[in-house]
């Protein structure tokens, strides 16, 4: 406990920018995802194993607070994939590449990437959310 | 003491062949290879078809196809592990006693076999009428 308060407290202190910030992201929208797939993975089997909970589940994932967070998910996997990308490409073909002027220009270049694809996806979700949930 | 040149030097010696530059290498090709599973899954199923659209006539249907069975298939096993892999390594970063290390990495890969295993025996089995 008492070195998780020392993380939380250095990540917030520490001052590393672009860099800093995208490593950060990159493992939240990570971490958030992974929780939700395995979840999914559990509740999707549902419909070999108990079939009859499988409508249940999806009326949980129909509810508001859920779409919501699907919202929010859509993003954490389009921000994940673009940034980690820019990783891959990076790490395989263009080690010598990575300074930090690079960095910084394209780890601000992935979030505005992931921005613009996850505004037409999002613009949809929340329209799907007002039509089915409050009749609009 | 290590002046800055030496210190440049040795960090471009090549890393050490082992399980880890090995993971580190399958995470970058696998990253790669679920933008289009994982992408194309959640294009299809979260933005365009809708949870509201979605239930065990669906899914029957979308598995009455082998291509979407494969695909999923692919998409469970390959962004599972790269997920539980991922944990696996943050939590690394945080973890300084190695027999914790080891224990929080057998307990990922029960959990990633047993929660893959599940997942693989719905895609094979399919939708059971209830």
């Amino acid at each position: 406990m008492e070195s998780l308060k020392l993380n939380i407290l250095g990540m917030a202190r520490y001052r590393g920018r672009e860099g800093q910030l995208s490593f950060i992201l990159h493992r939240l929208a990570g971490l958030g995802t992974l929780l939700f797939l395995a979840i999914h993975i559990v509740d999707t089997s549902t419909v070999y194993f108990f079939p009859s909970l499988y409508e249940h589940a999806i009326e949980i994932y129909r509810s508001t607070l859920f779409m919501l967070g699907e919202i929010i998910l859509v993003f954490c996997v389009i921000y994940h994939g673009v940034n980690g990308v820019r990783i891959a490409i990076f790490d395989l073909f263009a080690p010598e590449r990575w300074n930090i002027e690079t960095q910084r220009k394209t780890a601000q270049w992935s979030l505005a990437i992931a921005v613009i694809l996850w505004l037409p996806a999002a613009y949809l979700m929340g329209r799907s959310l007002l039509v089915h949930n409050f009749g609009l | 003491m290590t002046t800055q040149t030496e210190q440049m030097r040795t960090n471009q010696l090549p890393p050490q062949e082992g399980y880890e530059s090995w993971a580190w290498k399958w995470m970058r090709y696998s990253g790669l290879l679920l933008i289009p599973l994982a992408w194309g899954h959640v294009l299809i199923q979260d933005i365009l078809v809708g949870v509201h659209s979605i239930d065990l006539d669906y899914v029957a249907m979308r598995w009455a196809s082998l291509g979407w069975r494969v695909y999923d298939f692919l998409l469970l096993a390959f962004a599972f592990a790269h997920g539980v892999n991922g944990l696996r390594q943050v939590l690394n970063d945080y973890i300084r006693q190695d027999s914790t290390r080891r224990r929080v990495t057998w307990l990922l890969f029960v959990l990633w076999i047993v929660i893959s295993l599940i997942g693989a025996a719905a895609i094979v089995g399919g939708v059971r009428v209830p």
